[in-house]
């Protein structure tokens, strides 16, 4: 027997994915935080090489990042080669073009943790960051290619 | 009832995130149980705890499942333990037990564990692969030849060709398809042993998975040849695909590597066939739609085709009176990306629509049967077949698209509307302020206005203008410069014929080089009317500033993942020579662009050999299947082709046969293939073998879809 409930005014609809029951929330909090990356990275020796496997200086990892406070940058690293990262970023105007050429850089350092461990690094280390977009590098300094998968998250 | 699967996998460090992504865009729930290893003894870890994989306690977990995926696959024949845990369940067979789903399983002779031996089943009809004697157990396949690297981690390039006999849909198609692989790089099919198969298949058996209600059944075979030239063939007792009761036995699905689920799963038909046949009904079918980008254009006269303008256009019109037929016969809607700018800025380019049509330095009969082309599309989109939109490459640097360069310098607007010349209209930012709220009175000059881009509300002023010229540098950046550029494109659609420039009521179109630049013309597109565009995740090469975000979704428009399905490569030709040409540039045939030529055994022999030419087209049609379908099923992506630059290879006095080989030859007396019609009669008749799975749809389908199963 088909569930129906009074859809508007005047029309009576049967409960189905299309047109689900209607339901308020309450007691709840917005999730401030936002997945915004997962990806899979081969680690190799090439330079200015991002999590999306591109070296195009310019190109941002992440765009449209202006309303979080901080980025989190949970990892899972296959190999434990040495491998050192950097994270960049910058300012766009209200059209989304970059106020210039170029990067700040944020940090530049090892990347932590051996082979098949996970990480977690907060973009900035300290502060705020509201940064629209950011470029972050990994780049392998010894030993062998390897597999790097990273998730991220915007905290409002 | 809600469909729901269980998953087995090794661990999360070699899992292709791809399984639960095609799930759940199916509206499919499923459960991951992890092992504890490979061997008979190993564990099942559960959401309600480990249990013994031959326990009554599995078995009862299994059993609220529709069916249960064996996740894990190997190219090392010689392993003696990988998925041996699984051998107890090819013996749970009573109806209330589920299916099995057995992707490219590790069956193999070298398994040295007297539990897994003593387990298996000594009626199953499949002879197990022993690395020691793999020419008497398994069917080397394709050719035989070797890859460079696994067949099975073959992503976007590299495929293996098949077409395949469904028995029961009496159906053959082309599937990537493996059922082992060594590490030789050799992919093989398997060999039925005919007596045990006989048995099975005369003796009664009842579940709900079992259509024939007996306990074998053959459900695949390599199809036999459909030309005398193709002398690929395999014995009667080579298989690709069983049901053992309840287990089906299945070719290779989804590469097992550290992954995010991409469209670099070509082999995932077979997942969908084996959900279909273990009877998981999904909440959601999955839209399959195509696209061609400037369906109007013209490649170079010269070798290997000397193909005149005007026999160039005439293969347009028969390949797009084919395709409208198509889609009117099967419901989709053929999305074309016209290549506008040649009205107001590359007036004197042949690869332009409007040139094509109106240029008098075009020959008059090249001209008129290019107006039949568009005359055809104008009706196309008319009725809903073949919708077209706009697609520029005239702005900016190469390659074309939105936002392309900083500026785009000598930018030639168009005459009339809101945007064109006379009128004296904003080309760039002025002053401005994004918090209103803050700003003092009096500060705003007097041509202060509003602007809108995202979530974004600003004042602007003291903007720079026009004035009333039609040519001036263009700063490309601001959302004043995307409203001329894309009123441009839609003028010189609507004087094209076109009621839109935006496929009508889908409100979509391609974006030139997937370009879609960034905030500020998604922003402009919204404001014209359109619901969503495709876009390259760097969306404004070579320029590169601008990505999209993850996932495709920006303040309710769409960025639909790309997908080409082009038989050449655009950086190194301009259009395709064919399956194969010996003469042909580098990645200016399919086999080279695709990668396709498997330790030399196409170019080898091409002119000596003719099954080589049926090699090539397998393989060709399996690749370009492939990316489709994982398209289709893994990231709901647009999938297109460059029509003219594929069409070439057609002969141009039959364009739209069907391929068959050296009886009929093209312009370049090599063999006669057209890529629209083989790519999407291979595509219905997968769509024919998935009727609960996949339909086709349209981009308006797959735009409703990607809403629906993106969440919150």
């Amino acid at each position: 027997m088909p569930v129906r409930f009074l859809r508007n005014a005047s029309e009576l609809a049967d409960v189905s994915w299309e047109t689900p029951l209607p339901v308020q929330v309450a007691n709840a909090k917005p999730v401030p935080a936002d997945t915004l990356l997962v990806a899979t990275t081969i680690v190799d020796a090439t330079a200015n090489r991002d999590l999306l496997q591109s070296t195009s200086t310019e190109l941002p990892t992440l765009d449209g990042c202006g309303q979080y406070r901080k980025l989190v940058w949970f990892y899972f690293r296959a190999g434990a080669d040495a491998t050192n990262y950097r994270v960049l970023a910058r300012a766009t105007d209200h059209n989304g073009a970059p106020l210039g050429a170029g990067w700040q850089e944020l940090v530049a350092d090892t990347l932590p943790g051996g082979a098949n461990t996970w990480g977690r690094i907060e973009i900035p280390s300290a502060g705020d960051g509201y940064y629209d977009q950011y470029r972050i590098e990994v780049r392998r300094t010894a030993g062998s290619n390897y597999f790097l998968t990273s998730k991220i998250v915007g905290v409002r | 009832m809600t469909p729901k699967v269980c998953l087995i996998v090794r661990e999360f460090g070699t899992f292709n995130r791809a399984w639960t992504q095609i799930l759940r865009n199916l509206g499919i729930d499923y459960t991951l149980c992890t092992t504890t290893g490979g061997l008979t003894s190993s564990n099942i870890q559960t959401p309600q705890g480990a249990f013994s994989p031959s326990s009554p306690d599995l078995r009862g977990y299994f059993r609220q499942f529709d069916a249960v995926i064996l996740c894990e696959n190997t190219n090392n024949l010689t392993a003696t333990s990988f998925i041996n845990y699984s051998v107890f369940w090819m013996s749970w067979n009573a109806p209330e037990d589920p299916a099995f789903l057995f992707f490219n399983p590790h069956f193999s002779a070298a398994i040295t564990e007297s539990a897994y031996n003593s387990n298996f089943p000594s009626d199953f009809p499949i002879v197990r692969p022993d690395p020691s004697d793999l020419a008497g157990t398994l069917y080397a396949a394709d050719g035989g030849s070797a890859g460079v690297v696994s067949p099975l981690s073959v992503g976007t390039l590299g495929a293996r060709g098949a077409c395949v006999l469904f028995l029961a849909e009496n159906i053959r198609a082309h599937v990537m398809t493996i059922c082992n692989a060594h590490t030789n790089n050799i992919p093989y099919y398997w060999r039925l042993d005919t007596a045990k198969h006989s048995t099975l298949a005369s003796t009664l058996y009842t579940h709900r998975v079992a259509r024939n209600g007996r306990a074998g059944e053959i459900l695949a075979v390599p199809a036999p040849p459909s030309s005398s030239e193709d002398t690929e063939t395999y014995p009667s007792d080579c298989i690709i695909a069983y049901r053992y009761r309840n287990i089906f036995w299945l070719p290779h699905a989804i590469q097992r590597r550290q992954d995010v689920a991409d469209d670099r799963n070509p082999y995932l038909f077979w997942l969908l066939y084996g959900l279909q046949l273990a009877g998981v009904r999904p909440r959601y079918k999955l839209p399959v739609q195509l696209e061609t980008d400037r369906p109007l254009q013209a490649i170079d006269t010269g070798a290997p085709f000397n193909h005149s303008l005007a026999t160039q256009m005439r293969i347009l019109a028969a390949g797009f009176d084919y395709m409208r037929d198509f889609a009117r016969r099967t419901g989709t809607a053929i999305i074309n990306g016209v290549r506008v700018g040649g009205r107001t800025r590359r007036t004197a380019d042949f690869t332009y629509h409007w040139v094509l049509m109106y240029s008098t330095s075009v020959p008059a009969e090249a001209r008129a049967v290019a107006q039949q082309v568009n005359q055809l599309l104008v009706t196309g989109h008319r009725e809903g077949t073949l919708p077209c939109g706009v697609h520029d490459h005239s702005i900016g640097a190469s390659p074309g698209g939105y936002w392309t360069a900083v500026v785009h310098t000598s930018h030639r607007r168009h005459s009339g509307m809101r945007y064109g010349a006379p009128n004296d209209v904003p080309i760039d930012r002025g002053r401005c302020c994004v918090a209103p709220h803050v700003l003092p009175a009096g500060v705003a000059g007097a041509d202060a206005q509003t602007v809108q881009v995202g979530d974004t509300e600003l004042v602007e002023w003291d903007i720079p203008t026009s004035g009333a010229g039609d040519t001036f540098d263009l700063p490309m950046g601001n959302i004043h410069a995307a409203r001329i550029i894309i009123e441009s494109e839609i003028e010189e659609m609507l004087a094209l014929g076109f009621s839109d420039g935006y496929c009508a009521g889908h409100r979509y179109t391609n974006t030139a080089a997937n370009n879609s630049g960034g905030e500020c013309y998604w922003q402009a597109l919204k404001e014209f009317g359109f619901r969503g565009v495709r876009s390259a995740s760097a969306c404004n090469t070579n320029l590169n500033t601008k990505r999209v975000a993850p996932n495709r979704y920006w303040n309710g428009f769409h960025l639909v993942k790309e997908m080409p399905l082009d038989i050449y490569a655009a950086v190194f030709a301009g259009f395709s020579w064919g399956l194969y040409h010996p003469s042909a540039p580098s990645g200016g045939d399919a086999v080279r662009y695709l990668e396709l030529d498997h330790s030399s055994d196409i170019s080898s022999g091409w002119t000596t050999n003719p099954a080589l030419v049926w090699r090539a087209y397998r393989r060709v049609l399996c690749m370009t299947t492939g990316r489709w379908l994982a398209t289709t099923a893994v990231t709901l992506g647009g999938a297109f082709f460059h029509p003219i630059s594929c069409l070439g290879v057609a002969a141009p006095n039959r364009v739209v046969d069907r391929f068959d080989g050296w009886n009929i030859l093209n312009a370049a007396n090599q063999p006669h293939y057209n890529h629209a019609v083989e790519l999407l009669e291979n595509m219905d008749a997968t769509v024919r073998l998935l009727p609960e799975y996949l339909y086709w749809g349209t981009i308006t389908d797959v735009m409703d879809h990607r809403e629906r199963v993106m969440g919150g």
